[in-house]
């Protein structure tokens, strides 16, 4: 189960009483990760690991380093503090070293659950094995990975800065195939509360998918309006919330740079469509994260306010450069939804394309924040305002600033998880007009 | 490697470093090496007991260090350890795992039962036993080649190192510039069932560097990162690389990227150097020809394979002059190993997985050559990346062999292409989960025109279909253009683990491939530029040796 909040404690202090330097931070963590993995329906690796993990920072003045060992026993803590102090003193001084942070109020996360740290190997097993069996009724391949994460971070300093927080999550995917047709559907969940796990519909959405998106048709690609399941959009709100940067911004290297005039700040101005919102809110219960960021509190705080950039995520060095208060990069991320079901959603589209999950996202541009990537596992043709049937997966080269720019229509936000970020994220499906999908791609 | 030559490297500051255990590991690593052997008896035979039909043992020990700099300030100086253990289990036909960073006797008993336990929950309800290959038994110690440990050198010789880099970027007019360099080294302990008892150590290291020019009237700005590999080799990968030289060509390549035309769409002739084609190996040929893609094992996360076992040895993957072999005995490999982390020897395991054009075999881990009723058993592909992961199929170094004519240079191809572009370094990437369509960015495009370079294009990305592009190859580098390119960081597997890889390759022409327009693909309307240097380049031909 990993370090006690006690026993987390005890070793920050020693590790701290160690330390000589000027100033110092540690942070240590320690987990325990439950790891299922199945394919063709049946396990294939199944594990239960545990680690810790501690890092240290020290620096004399301007000069610092940093060490992170995993091991406990007083001479290796000994040893890595000797080691970190002597690099320290080697290395140059660096004008924008910052102390460390001062002691501060953080509030109680919403992010552990007995249930979750409870699990055993068996419950997983026993939340898993009825999917497998649900594929295998259906006679469709599946492959799946459940991973149980149970974790306790504290973060100290030779301020008197000590806050520890505990985590826990289970995440669910799986993957259904068909032995013939080339289809291919995929469902997931993640949840802080082990107790409200139900992967039977899980299961069920990935065959239904699977089954459904047999034999796909080629559909001409280009820009098209797009449905974008949960599982696409919080991929493309994770890869936004990266570059949303003070400094990049000032230095001339952001998107941003593109999107205002020369002396213009970017805060303040409409650079989204106007349904567009995300904020992140670490006491979101539904998609909670921890209450700080480097000992630095997290607060709810809009990013983006219908269409209106309102927020830059700020480091300490930089912020102390301007003279302002940092800002925090988000811990989560939360797209409020107009509550519409996927078939008004649906409803909607003359001619377009459903999109379950996207995949292997990379920069292609960062002038326009541009990404390509692909679909894959469950893309439909939408004629009339219904699904007519499964379309071959396609290439997109896009930007998440353009997808908010076209933001037509939202529904229901859940959490569910993407194939960029570990990060617990909120999103509503969208309506996205003139999305650009590049060529069509033969995986199924 | 043999440890002497290391302290050659070894300066006086980082001597004074060596007084603390955490730099030399070996010396702790041979600590782990006086008490494995017993460790490792009471694990297996505690698994034997529960019931494993077989069981392996493994011990790691990962140290890394890394140094950023940033402009002229030196921003990261980190140092990293990691020491654990792990024991895999085959119980009734089922897996299971366990692993724990204390490496004791009482914590490897728990992992045991731990293993056992989760392997035992699948009882009665498996549709497939698996099933695994008998292995030879191999004892022995190996460690990979090397010249200077980097982790003997002093921090002022890597920091005034990457210093000289930035500052001969900014002084070239670069508006920013980050270097950085990172070292690992990997030790690793593997006993199993069948009585191998063997340890491996080697090291690797990155040095790389960017840098971006602005303007900001227009509100624009271009990078460029460096083309130098990381490699399975010591120091001497940084010390004898002429970095600041080729900072300061960087940057004048950024500035002339950020100036140039702005590409047309359509299909060109390609040449493409080994410092992008090395990617492009690595997800068209590397990745689909894993044979526990093909077989479904990943298809909840990597995905699965247009490459499907009905197509060993009648696929035309490529013309005829494509072979591409693997290889984990390849000189400063990222992937080089005397044994995988099955226990399985590499040497005598290299094989072809294109031969003139045909697909000829998978990478293999254990277990896995009977699914497909391949004799031999498997061919040494298996690793895993810290003592906490469970060990799977990857990639071995896997590389372009050379055209029969070892005179052919990037030059000779370019000299046969009309109109085309001349592609260099490494940029973006991205392939679909069967590996057909694909999608990579480079560094600098050079333009081809009448057969010599001829300034440069920005915008480009080339698109293909895996097949179809190795299919209109027609013309290879010869031996003496071959470089070894690679990664640190291939992501495969839930939980996700990343391994090394090195890829070799030469020049390569490519005919008629689709060129995108990236500025297009953003929704940009592009006006037609006009280059302004139309006859001249500053990189012409020195570009391609400068980069090498």
């Amino acid at each position: 189960m990993g370090l006690t909040r006690e026993e987390t404690e005890s070793l920050c202090e020693k590790i701290l009483g160690l330390v000589k330097a000027d100033d110092a931070e540690v942070w240590v963590s320690s987990s325990e990760d439950l790891q299922l993995r199945s394919a063709n329906n049946d396990i294939t690796s199944n594990g239960l690991v545990q680690r810790a993990r501690i890092g240290l920072s020290v620096s004399y003045g301007k000069r610092s380093a940093s060490i992170s060992l995993n091991q406990t026993d007083d001479a290796t803590l000994r040893d890595a503090v000797e080691k970190v102090q002597a690099m320290a003193k080697l290395a140059p001084e660096d004008p924008e070293q910052m102390p460390p942070v001062e002691p501060a109020d953080f509030a109680e996360p919403l992010t552990f659950s007995e249930a979750t740290a409870s699990m055993t190997p068996e419950e997983a097993l026993a939340q898993v094995r009825p999917v497998i069996e649900q594929a295998r009724a259906a006679k469709v391949e599946s492959a799946g990975y459940l991973e149980r994460s149970v974790s306790g971070s504290a973060l100290a300093n030779s301020r008197g800065l000590f806050v520890f927080q505990r985590e826990t999550s289970v995440g669910f995917s799986v993957t259904a195939r068909t032995a013939e047709g080339g289809g291919s559907g995929w469902a997931s969940t993640q949840v802080t509360d082990a107790s409200q796990l139900n992967l039977e519909p899980v299961g069920e959405r990935a065959i239904e998918k699977a089954l459904s998106s047999r034999h796909p048709e080629e559909r001409a690609p280009g820009r098209t309006t797009v449905v974008l399941e949960p599982a696409a959009v919080r991929d493309l709100l994770s890869l936004l919330s990266w570059s949303i940067d003070r400094r990049e911004f000032d230095e001339g290297r952001s998107f941003l740079n593109g999107l205002v005039e020369e002396g213009e700040d970017p805060i303040g101005k409409a650079l989204f469509g106007e349904k567009a919102n995300l904020i992140s809110d670490p006491l979101f219960k539904p998609a909670p994260c921890g209450t700080h960021s480097h000992g630095l509190p997290l607060t709810k705080t809009p990013w983006i306010e219908n269409g209106v950039l309102r927020n830059l995520y700020l480091g300490r060095f930089w912020a102390q450069k301007l003279g302002v208060p940092p800002q925090p990069g988000p811990g989560n991320l939360i797209m409020p939804g107009e509550g519409k079901s996927m078939e008004e959603l649906i409803g909607q589209v003359e001619d377009g394309v459903l999109i379950t999950r996207l995949w292997y996202l990379r920069m292609v541009q960062p002038q326009s924040l541009l990404y390509t990537g692909l679909t894959r596992d469950g893309t439909f043709a939408i004629k009339d305002g219904k699904i007519s049937g499964p379309v071959k997966n396609f290439r997109f080269n896009e930007s998440p600033v353009n997808v908010l720019k076209n933001l037509v229509s939202s529904g229901v936000p859940t959490r569910v998880l993407g194939s960029e970020s570990d990060m617990p994220v909120h999103a509503p499906p969208l309506v996205v007009s003139d999305f650009n999908l590049s060529s069509v791609s033969d995986a199924s | 490697m043999h440890r002497r030559e290391w302290l050659k490297g070894t300066s006086a500051a980082g001597m004074a470093l060596l007084s603390s255990r955490w730099t030399i590991a070996a010396e702790e690593a041979a600590g782990i090496s006086v008490k494995f052997p017993a460790l490792a008896d009471a694990a297996l035979g505690k698994a034997k007991d529960l019931g494993a039909s077989f069981a392996d043992f493994h011990v790691m020990q990962t140290d890394s260090e890394s140094l950023f700099v940033r402009e002229e300030m030196v921003q990261g100086v980190n140092a990293g350890s990691s020491l654990g253990c792990s024991m895999r289990v085959l119980v009734s036909g089922a897996w299971g795992f366990a692993a724990s960073e204390e490496v004791s006797e009482k914590s490897v008993l728990r992992l045991v039962e731990s293993a056992v336990a989760v392997a035992k929950g699948q009882s009665g309800w498996r549709a497939q036993p698996v099933e695994i290959e008998m292995l030879p038994a191999f004892t022995g110690k190996w460690e990979a080649d090397g010249d200077t440990d980097p982790f003997t050198v002093s921090l002022e010789e890597k920091v005034d190192r990457l210093l000289g880099i930035n500052r001969s970027a900014l002084g070239k007019g670069a508006s920013y510039c980050h270097s950085h360099v990172s070292a690992v080294r990997e030790r690793k302990w593997l006993a199993n069932t069948f009585g191998t008892r063997i340890e491996q150590s080697r090291v690797r290291i990155f040095p790389n560097f960017s840098v971006t020019v602005i303007d900001p009237k227009k509100g624009e700005f271009a990078s460029r990162e460096s083309d130098r590999p990381p490699r399975g080799a010591g120091y001497e990968h940084l010390r004898d690389w002429d970095a600041a030289a080729d900072a300061a060509l960087a940057v004048e390549q950024a500035k002339e990227k950020m100036a140039a035309p702005s590409v047309t769409p359509g299909k060109m002739d390609l040449v493409i150097a080994p410092s992008n084609l090395w990617l492009t190996i690595h997800e068209t040929v590397g990745h689909p020809t894993e044979l526990d893609r093909a077989l479904g094992y990943e298809a909840n996360f990597a995905g699965t394979s247009f490459c499907t076992p009905d197509k060993l040895n009648s696929l035309q993957y490529g013309s005829e002059l494509v072979t591409i072999v693997a290889d984990r005995t390849v000189g400063n490999g990222l992937a080089t190993v005397k044994w995988d982390d099955d226990g399985v020897q590499t040497v005598g395991k290299e094989f072809p997985i294109i031969e003139k054009g045909v697909f000829r075999n998978f990478q293999m881990a254990l277990g896995q050559a009977a699914l497909i009723g391949v004799e031999g058993g498997s061919n040494g592909c298996a690793y895993a990346d810290s003592f906490d992961a469970f060990p799977i199929q990857r990639m071995p170094n896997i590389s372009l062999r050379p055209g029969p004519d070892n005179a052919v240079t990037a030059e000779s191809l370019i000299a046969d292409v009309e109109d085309g572009i001349y592609v260099d370094g490494r940029g973006s990437w991205s392939i679909d989960q069967q590996r057909y369509n694909f999608q990579f960015t480079g560094q600098v495009f050079h333009r081809i025109r009448n057969g010599k370079l001829d300034g440069m294009y920005r915008d480009v990305a080339y698109q293909g279909n895996s097949v179809d592009f190795w299919k209109a190859c027609d013309g290879l580098g010869g031996g003496t253009s071959y470089e070894l390119g690679g990664a640190f960081n291939c992501g495969k597997g839930q939980p996700q683990q990343v391994a090394p890889v090195s890829h070799g390759a030469v020049p390569a022409r490519f005919r008629q491939i689709n060129i995108l327009n990236t500025a297009e693909e953003s929704g940009k309307k592009v006006a037609a530029v006009t280059n302004p240097n139309p006859n001249t380049c500053s990189c012409s031909g020195g570009g391609m040796k400068s980069w090498a």
